[in-house]
């Protein structure tokens, strides 16, 4: 999911960055200019311009500061979540695997099947033949009870949108 | 509260550190602008930069480059951590602190380059050649002042006193704060 462009923490980042140096930049020249004319007793209009145009750009990099804390906020906050959907999913997956008696090696290999491997990908992880894989697979599936991937992923998913589970903590 | 301490910074990066700080000082503020002095102190800090970039390549571990590369994912996620309030130490130098490593490196070398110029026939009393030496040095000044705030912030943010680190050598960390590699 991408993001809108203004909602980027790295370009308010970087948009930060910059108006920081120019920031710099104006207060270090407003600041000489100041002396030099409180030095000479005339502080006229254009001074007075300068230090508000100043002031206004340096109020809007702290404005911009807190967005940019409050997105990378959220952005943690999403990621949190996401991490800990991910685990719900991977508890409720267990306790199925569980149900179902799977041996450890099935369960390993139900796993990847899950993940989207195929045979050969898996045989290849697990250091195993391909018809030992297609063996643990079908055992899996007569556990649980199915007939190929596609029947054995919508039923873990079932569970999923059926449990309803509350907020997760 | 134990803490750990961990030794990153050896003598050359130190020495360097220190000396560079007394160099730009010296020219920035005490040297006349057109003495001798000033040029030889201006040869001496680009012989600082030139030493330094060659320790970085075949350098100690965290004097490495390619122990602090420049990394914009590093730096957002440095700058996540201080949004988030998470405590995390970088034992060599932080994303953020990489950055400005290679700004300050480039800047000055740009300030020696320049400065080189003005003395020889080919730039010699060019206008824009001093405007843009002078502009490197305020450029220089607005970075290391930022430089010294962010490492103030930083230390009482992670707890790790990082001016005393780069005067010992040694990191000290809190025992309850997370190290990253």
């Amino acid at each position: 999911m991408k993001r809108p462009f203004v909602e980027q923490p790295a370009i308010v980042a970087l948009l930060i960055a910059a108006q920081s140096a120019c920031a710099a930049f104006f207060l270090w020249d407003v600041t000489a200019d100041g002396l030099v004319h409180s030095a000479t007793g005339q502080l006229d209009l254009h001074f007075g311009i300068e230090a508000a145009a100043t002031a206004a750009l340096i109020g809007g990099i702290l404005f911009e500061i807190r967005i940019l804390t409050r997105l990378l906020r959220r952005k943690a906050h999403l990621e949190q979540q996401a991490s800990l959907a991910a685990r719900a999913f991977h508890d409720l997956v267990e306790a199925r695997f569980d149900e179902w008696r799977l041996t450890r090696a099935e369960k390993d290999v139900a796993h990847f099947t899950i993940k989207g491997l195929s045979i050969g990908e898996i045989a290849g992880l697990r250091g195993s033949a391909g018809g030992t894989v297609k063996s643990q697979l079908n055992a899996i599936y007569r556990k649980a009870e199915v007939g190929n991937r596609g029947e054995f992923l919508s039923l873990l998913i079932e569970d999923l949108v059926e449990r309803r589970p509350g907020p997760i903590a | 509260m134990p803490a750990r301490t961990h030794k990153v910074w050896d003598p050359l990066v130190r020495v360097f550190h220190w000396s560079l700080v007394a160099g730009f000082t010296a020219n920035a503020f005490l040297t006349e602008d057109d003495s001798p002095l000033h040029e030889l102190v201006g040869y001496a800090v680009a012989g600082l930069i030139a030493l330094r970039i060659l320790w970085g390549l075949v350098g100690t571990r965290y004097a490495r480059f390619s122990s602090f590369p420049p990394s914009p994912s590093g730096a957002m996620e440095q700058l996540s951590d201080i949004a988030n309030g998470r405590k995390r130490v970088h034992l060599g130098h932080t994303p953020l602190g990489a950055l400005m490593i290679y700004n300050l490196l480039l800047t000055i070398l740009a300030i020696g380059a320049t400065g080189y110029m003005m003395t020889t026939d080919a730039f010699w009393g060019l206008g824009w050649v001093e405007d843009l030496h002078e502009t490197l040095v305020l450029w220089a000044e607005f970075s290391i002042v930022a430089h010294v705030g962010a490492v103030i912030w930083e230390s009482r943010r992670t707890g790790v006193n990082l001016p005393r680190a780069m005067v010992s050598g040694v990191k000290t960390v809190p025992e309850e704060i997370k190290i990253e590699a």
